[in-house]
């Protein structure tokens, strides 16, 4: 992160920033409304640059998942095993983002719902089976 | 420049006849057209660098700079030293990212999403997913080439713990040095070299580059264009092939094409690989020298000389009965893919 913080981020800055405030947010185009994540420069549907981020239902499906059981970072060693995931937001974009789960094992198809937390001061969103 | 030379030898010419050279750079970034160059030490007409691996790239490359007019005679080479570098395969692919960020690194990441998808959908076992590393070491126990020969049973793949579940450490290339060199000519410059030419019949290529976190970045659907465009260009069907190669630097790859490509029906990979076809003495036999997974990780290239080598019938112990018409299809990771028809009759895909 070069100690930049991911707020600063110029492209995905306002994610950071919403997710520091509880909200769930991607980017819409203006000119014909497809919604976007991650975020880019322009749309891809239309090639308008006319954006906004908007929010979305923080809920969703695990379209699938894998677990880690090998660290291919020396940061990532200390939270071996972890799981990422790849949700299918209830209001259409894919996210891809760590999942947590407690007694019931990660599944294909199982619902899931964002939380907001916070790690040495950068806001982030990660997901939970409820 | 040791594979360079042995390719020219095996043609039997020399440094001199070429007017072309192609060289793919190293996914470390070494060995591009200058680099090799300098230890070539010549200034030839038309050079080329490529980003992309696979061999498959730099055919098409060769085959279009030798169709243009701009070459005759091209040599294509590619040269990494991953192994003794100690390079790192867990940095981000594609520039940081907020999915690397949530931890999805390395390649068995997004390919143990696809894998596990499939799983879900379709009812994959790991059984049926494991044929494929079972099936590249037994291919590769007849290749004194193969890094990795020791066996692997069924029993030992499916007690092997998961890396990446998914993914067993089996399911996942290995990291090896090496280099490999293929001269490319006219069809009639090769009739007269010494030794037996192999012919480029069709080549097709597709990309997967809006690649954005979605289903069409991991299942790669867009290899099925790849696909239609190699049958339709050639006039082939996947019957017409002998012998298969597919660039494998997870099996997934090679589950997914077999699926695309045709050879069994969408979903149908884990039943297809159960029936034992791309094994040695199978209808189908699949990387003959043990691919990436079992042999080296040359980046797809040796899939492209192990071919030429059954082809021409020099494939030692694990030589087939005579194959006739290959097929090499490659992906470059999750943004672009490319299938080639290699024959020993100059009359397919004509």
């Amino acid at each position: 992160m070069s100690g930049l913080s991911p707020i600063d981020d110029p492209l995905a800055g306002p994610f950071f920033a919403a997710a520091g405030e509880g909200r769930l947010v991607v980017q819409q185009c203006n000119s014909c409304g497809a919604l976007r994540w991650p975020p880019l420069v322009g749309c891809p549907e239309c090639r308008s640059r006319d954006t906004t981020w908007v929010d979305v239902a923080p809920t969703g499906t695990i379209w699938s998942y894998v677990v880690y059981h090998r660290a291919f970072a020396r940061e990532l060693a200390a939270q071996i095993p972890y799981t990422v995931a790849m949700i299918e937001l209830d209001d259409g974009p894919y996210m891809i983002g760590r999942l947590i789960h407690g007694e019931k094992p990660p599944a294909v198809g199982e619902r899931t719902v964002a939380e907001f937390v916070e790690s040495e001061g950068v806001p982030s969103v990660q997901w939970r089976i409820p | 420049m040791d594979a360079g030379l042995l390719a020219l030898a095996d043609a039997g010419i020399s440094t001199a006849d070429l007017d072309g050279l192609i060289a793919c750079k190293s996914v470390q970034g070494q060995g591009n057209d200058v680099a090799v160059g300098s230890l070539l030490g010549l200034n030839l007409p038309y050079v080329q660098s490529l980003d992309y691996g696979t061999c498959n790239f730099s055919l098409h490359l060769a085959v279009m700079a030798i169709v243009s007019g701009l070459a005759s005679t091209v040599l294509l080479t590619y040269g990494a030293d991953a192994r003794s570098r100690k390079f790192d395969f867990g940095k981000p692919m594609y520039g940081a990212d907020m999915a690397s960020a949530a931890g999805l690194v390395h390649i068995a990441g997004r390919a143990g999403l696809a894998l596990q998808r499939h799983k879900a959908v379709y009812g994959t076992t790991d059984e049926q997913f494991g044929m494929l590393a079972v099936g590249q070491r037994l291919w590769a126990q007849k290749n004194p080439n193969a890094i990795f020969q020791q066996p692997l049973s069924m029993t030992d793949y499916l007690s092997e713990p998961y890396m990446v579940d998914p993914l067993r450490r089996s399911d996942v290339t290995m990291i090896s040095d090496g280099g490999v060199a293929i001269v490319v000519t006219t069809a009639e410059r090769a009739k007269g070299l010494a030794n037996t030419p192999v012919y480029i019949s069709g080549i097709a290529e597709h990309t997967g580059i809006r690649g954005e976190h979605n289903p069409e970045n991991l299942m790669r659907p867009w290899l099925i264009d790849a696909a239609a465009a190699i049958w339709d260009s050639t006039g082939l069907t996947p019957a017409d092939i002998d012998v298969l190669y597919i660039q494998d630097p997870t099996a997934v790859w090679s589950l997914q094409m077999l699926e695309y490509y045709g050879f069994c029906g969408l979903g149908e990979g884990g039943p297809f690989l159960a029936e034992g076809h791309t094994l040695p003495g199978g209808d189908l036999p699949l990387n003959t020298h043990g691919g990436q997974l079992s042999e080296s990780y040359t980046w797809g290239w040796m899939h492209v000389v192990e071919a030429v080598r059954q082809l021409r019938g020099q494939a030692g112990e694990r030589q087939l009965d005579s194959p006739q018409t290959s097929l090499y299809c490659s992906s470059h990771g999750f943004v672009k893919a490319a299938a080639s028809v290699l024959s020993t009759d100059p009359g397919v895909g004509r």
